[in-house]
């Protein structure tokens, strides 16, 4: 067995001086994976988790390709390299899927975002969402808005391109416990009320509600 | 989401295993594991477990409540209470169905296990039909689901979710002026 | 009636399942652009009617040309972004090359929005990670184990395995392979998994 595969490769420091360790930075990825699933709308992006998770497996396949065939550990590696790149493949597609299909709505929340606000798409999907506007954009002009009616030839993508329905029901786990969250009335006869929300426990409720707590990791999407 | 992502969410659990093989400590990324030593038990996670087990490197020790005893108790509580009491392990059914599938040599008794398991399965999906029925009856809007399991969850997810995505579409546009997304909206 | 060639354009996706893509309806789209001119051209006549000798009863009629005109426009473009959105699905299950028999019903003008969003979509993919790149078009099932026992239905040449092996597809030769390696020759259709 070569040296390579005995280090753990701890030293992943942020510079905001909070030290993960790789087995925390693999629960992180796992938490935002689940939450980007089951939210109707995108989330803030998590770049420098991905970022780090891809140095970790870029530094596990290196040291695999020193190992020698048949190595026993080097399949276990493997194994666990396989586990973690589906999760952050999946975890990117979610995120693609709904870039895709509210382009113009995310890129909307992305212009109209506050300063010092944490942004919703990393680069790379920034740079994707624009294109595929634009791409999408040229092809309606050319194909049927261009030879319409003069009065015709424009469209408001904002209206056209149906927006995430924050109304949608969603499962949660709470991690830090909440008090008095507001459930508002579903029909007219009923009555708003508050609920506690306390530590392990399991709900189902509108995403609107508690959105504010899912990005700040006070509850789990499940 | 797919059963098969349940599944693999399930396989992070840890299981004891008797390996027949001698390897040093593996640090993998999500942690430490070994160091493995024949005839020594020793914790790993259960997609290793399993894999081990295919090419026969190892014994698995069922987990304690993979037992007679304890599920017989389990399914009566089950029939007997109204709601959901707590079940062994949040991936058990996940669990049992790998296990059986993959190591019933190891487990005594793996056809009677199989079937209380799937009883006191049973018993919860017709109690969870029960009270999801009764969400979209009353309108609620905030429902706790203690004791439920991911993969229970899993089994009304769609239904369920499609059910109260429509009837709100359906009150709200009764209101003129609110559709929107008209890509979609033909 | 009025509006009723661009429903029936929406229709027609609309029988088909998610997946598929029915051969670019080129007479439809036409028909219902000279359906709006038309009704652009009357109305354009009426108003000026209406405007100069103040025949204020043709209003009516010209409101309800301008909805048709908004209903086609919105029934046509949604027929053509309904498209995109399945074309679209097609690089995820086909891959950057589509089989001739989809591409045949797909019009120069798709194939064009698909070529950029295959470029797009390389390129976000390239720039993953710093620039290390993650094809996040695999791996689209939960891994189950490291090895699959698969068969070669095609000839297909050789293939590279990640530890530098080289093994050679050949019509029903049998490999035990890397999961991830036969995901996207599965669906192409060169390999198929042997279940024991």
């Amino acid at each position: 067995m070569s040296d390579g595969l005995s280090e753990d490769g701890s030293d992943i420091n942020q510079e905001d001086e909070d030290v993960m360790t790789p087995a925390e930075l693999i629960a992180k990825l796992e938490e935002a994976w689940l939450n980007e699933k089951f939210s109707p709308e995108l989330l803030e992006n998590k770049s420098e988790v991905v970022e780090c998770v891809m140095e970790q497996l870029t530094h596990m396949e290196a040291n695999l390709q020193r190992v020698k065939k048949g190595d026993a550990k080097a399949s276990i590696h493997r194994m666990e390299i396989d586990r973690i790149r589906y999760v952050l493949s999946s975890y990117l597609r979610s995120r693609l899927q709904k870039i895709e299909k509210y382009f113009p709505h995310v890129l909307e929340k992305e212009k109209s975002r506050e300063m010092g606000d944490a942004s919703l798409l990393s680069p790379e999907e920034f740079a994707f969402a624009k294109e595929y506007y634009a791409n999408t954009e040229t092809y309606l002009k050319a194909m049927a808005l261009k030879r319409m009616p003069p009065n015709l030839q424009t469209i408001d993508m904002l209206k056209a391109v149906p927006e995430p329905c924050l109304d949608s029901f969603v499962f949660l786990r709470v991690k830090e416990r909440q008090e008095n969250i507001l459930v508002e009335p579903e029909t007219d006869d009923q009555r708003e009320y508050v609920v506690d929300l306390e530590e392990g426990s399991q709900h189902l409720m509108r995403y609107r509600t508690i959105a504010p707590l899912v990005s700040t990791g006070a509850v789990q999407l499940i | 989401m797919d059963p098969s992502e349940v599944e693999f969410i399930a396989e992070k659990e840890v299981v004891q295993i008797i390996p027949n093989f001698s390897l040093d400590k593996i640090y993998l990324i999500g942690g430490d594991l070994g160091p493995f030593n024949p005839g020594l038990p020793v914790s790993v996670p259960v997609w290793l477990a399993l894999n081990l087990k295919q090419r026969q490197k190892c014994s698995i020790v069922p987990p304690e409540w993979m037992d007679i005893d304890k599920l017989e108790e389990m399914r009566e509580l089950e029939r007997k209470e109204d709601a959901f009491t707590p079940v062994p392990s949040p991936y058990y059914m996940e669990l049992t169905k790998l296990l059986l599938n993959h190591s019933s040599d190891n487990i005594p008794k793996a056809d009677e296990i199989r079937t209380l398991v799937k009883d006191i399965w049973d018993t919860r999906i017709a109690k969870l039909r029960l009270s999801a029925d009764s969400f979209i009856n009353q309108q609620e809007a905030h429902a706790k689901l203690d004791n439920l399991t991911l993969m229970e969850i899993n089994t009304i997810r769609a239904f369920l979710l499609d059910s109260l995505n429509c009837m709100y579409k359906l009150r709200s546009n009764l209101q003129p002026g609110s559709t929107k997304g008209q890509f979609s909206d033909y | 009636m009025f509006g009723e060639k661009a429903l029936e354009l929406v229709r027609e996706l609309h029988r088909m399942s998610d997946g598929q893509l029915p051969a670019f309806n080129e007479d439809g789209v036409r028909q219902v652009l000279q359906e709006m001119e038309a009704l652009f051209e009357q109305n354009q006549a009426d108003v000026n009617e209406a405007k100069v000798e103040g025949r204020s009863e043709l209003i009516p009629s010209i409101k309800l040309r301008h909805c048709c005109l908004l209903r086609n426009q919105r029934c046509l473009t949604a027929y053509l972004y309904d498209r995109l959105l399945r074309i679209r699905a097609l690089r995820w299950e086909y891959g950057s090359v589509l089989p001739p028999n989809i591409r045949f019903h797909m019009s120069a003008e798709e194939l064009q929005w698909f070529s950029q969003y295959k470029k797009s979509l390389a390129t976000f993919m390239k720039s993953l990670g710093n620039g290390e790149g993650l094809d996040i078009t695999q791996d689209t099932k939960p891994p189950k184990s490291l090895y699959i026992q698969v068969r070669c239905v095609k000839d297909h040449g050789e293939l590279e395995i990640d530890d530098g092996t080289v093994i050679l597809l050949k019509r029903n030769s049998q490999h035990f392979l890397p999961r991830w390696k036969c995901e996207q020759l599965i669906r192409q259709g060169v390999l198929e998994h042997v279940v024991s």
